[in-house]
């Protein structure tokens, strides 16, 4: 029996009555494999494929070393460290400005969006300016927060809470204008005034939207995490990633990316988390 | 003893042509149960709407008491068809809600919540998200939220309309046990042609184009139930049969077959 006929058999013998409930979207049939495993079952030809390639010797280690070099990388980096400080230091370092650029651009664009979201004049002021900052690469205004702001710290948290901005307005303020009328007129009909409209039913109401936006945003920051860490930098993983670069030492650069993307993984299953703790009813009402 | 009046409501939406309701008027003593209903589209709901204070009208006079509405307020508090609940909040906190806004503190908000719940049939349920009670049950949630504002007026939109057929007829018999007492004055918008009947004392049928007010039926039925007589019993009684055809006829007057 192979591996795939005995994962058929233990899904039939498990949840019988899964057959008849279809999602609309992916008609999967219990004899079809879960989406799950295909996405496992993906990693493991991807590794497998990496394996392969550089144990044949198809590519150069020195533009892409075997994952065993890269492994053993994570530990020397994670013991001994990299440029003076170890891959825990260069991950706190990144977190911590990533954190922080997270909770200024949370406490700017909650009430930015709340603004386009409930007032003709909010939205005149701010839609613009949104607009305006959200396609800009964060590489292209780099230098001029530096110009600015110098090369300390807080131009690089503030490099990446430019990024976090527009995702957490704009999803705030489309969550502000998704409230359900009904919702508003029961609130004013028991007497409740403006503030107590926003602040009982409005926030409320927009709040999935926001940590969706929340989520977004720290999607952002995370990928500009490099460029801010581009100047003047003594710790990060982007750090780590391009002084690796300067020296060819390429498993330190796969290692970090690598790096990057779990931890970036992790947060996104942390925020998934607190969606379901925070706002358990959301999309079941 | 309050009186909500509405004299000569003319509404009409932006972008429409024909007014949604022209020159209704309407009045509610407390004690009354007053029910319109209609067919689709005769501003049934618009004009419970303007007694609601959600909607100003573009002509005529809405009031209590000879003061005039100018918002929506906590002494006409509406039910609503969609139930219009707070899912983030319990179900205690939502029948709560309009203490919350007064500045009532803690203990005496659940309190007065839970004798609601109690009021409605969902003793014990104060904890339960309201997101996981079934149409019924939210709908209580509803008209206790409604209750804790402690309304003179209590103006509902179809708030059976969702429902099942057996839970709606429950729901009538709360509605009308809430009613009894004659502490409150009721305006209830309903589709249903033997639901008006059973609850209203009176029954307001409207027409479309525009909404307007074809008839009025003075019904004697809820204040028997008031007076202690079974649902079944008035249901059985020939004369609600005939009011049952009689209203019926009016609501489908002037309609092509």
């Amino acid at each position: 029996m192979t591996l795939l006929q005995a994962e058929r058999g233990r899904r039939e013998l498990a949840e019988p009555e899964m057959s008849t409930v279809r999602s609309p979207y992916s008609q999967t049939s219990r004899r079809e494999l879960s989406s799950r495993t295909i996405s496992a079952i993906t990693i493991l030809v991807g590794l497998l494929a990496w394996t392969l390639i550089t144990r044949l010797g198809l590519v150069a280690p020195l533009f892409l070393p075997p994952p065993q070099d890269v492994l053993a990388k994570f530990w020397t980096v994670a013991s001994r460290g990299f440029v003076d400080a170890t891959l825990v230091q260069h991950l706190l370092a990144s977190l911590g400005r990533v954190f922080a650029a997270l909770v200024a651009a949370t406490v700017v664009g909650i009430p930015v969006g709340l603004a386009i979201g409930t007032s003709r004049i909010g939205r005149g002021i701010f839609d613009p300016l949104l607009e305006f900052l959200r396609p800009i690469p964060p590489l292209a205004y780099l230098p001029l927060i530096i110009i600015w702001f110098g090369i300390g710290e807080s131009a690089k948290v503030l490099v990446i809470a430019i990024a976090m901005v527009a995702p957490i307005a704009l999803s705030t303020a489309s969550g502000v204008r998704n409230v359900q009328q009904d919702r508003l007129n029961a609130a004013r009909s028991l007497g409740a005034t403006r503030r107590q409209v926003i602040r009982f039913v409005v926030l409320p109401s927009a709040l999935p939207s926001i940590l969706t936006g929340l989520r977004i945003a720290l999607g952002a920051g995370w990928t500009t995490l490099v460029a801010a860490e581009l100047v003047a930098a003594t710790r990060g993983l982007g750090f780590m990633i391009q002084s690796a670069a300067q020296f060819l030492v390429t498993d330190v650069v796969v290692m970090g990316i690598l790096v990057i993307a779990a931890v970036a993984f992790v947060l996104e299953f942390g925020l998934r988390w607190l969606e379901r703790r925070l706002v358990p009813w959301a999309g079941r009402d | 003893m309050s009186t909500l009046s509405l004299s000569n409501i003319a509404v009409r939406y932006k972008g429409q042509l024909r007014p949604a309701v022209e020159g209704a008027s309407l009045s509610v003593d407390h004690g009354e149960f007053v029910v319109l209903t209609g067919r689709s589209g005769c501003g049934k709901s618009t004009l419970l709407n303007v007694a609601a204070g959600l909607v100003l009208p573009e002509r005529g006079e809405a009031s209590v008491d000879g003061r005039a509405i100018e918002g929506p307020g906590a002494d006409r508090a509406v039910v609503f068809q969609s139930d219009a609940l707070f899912p983030w909040f319990s179900a205690r906190d939502n029948v709560a809600f309009a203490l919350r806004l007064r500045g009532i503190g803690e203990r005496q908000r659940q309190q007065t919540a839970d004798d609601l719940l109690r009021r409605v049939r969902l003793e014990g349920l104060g904890d339960k998200p309201v997101w996981e009670m079934s149409g019924g049950m939210r709908q209580r949630v509803g008209l206790a939220r409604a209750l804790a504002a402690e309304p003179a007026f209590l103006l509902m939109d179809e708030p059976l309309g969702a429902l099942d057929a057996l839970t709606r007829e429950r729901m009538q018999t709360l509605l009308l046990d809430i009613w009894a007492p004659g502490n409150l004055g009721v305006l209830m918008v309903t589709h249903g042609i033997e639901e008006a009947l059973l609850l209203g004392t009176r029954v307001v049928v409207m027409a479309p184009d525009p909404g307007r007010i074809a008839h009025t039926f003075e019904a004697g039925f809820s204040r028997r139930y008031a007076a202690g007589e079974p649902i079944r019993s008035i249901k059985a009684d020939p004369a609600f049969a005939a009011a049952r055809a009689a209203l019926a006829d009016a609501i489908f007057e002037g309609e092509p077959a």
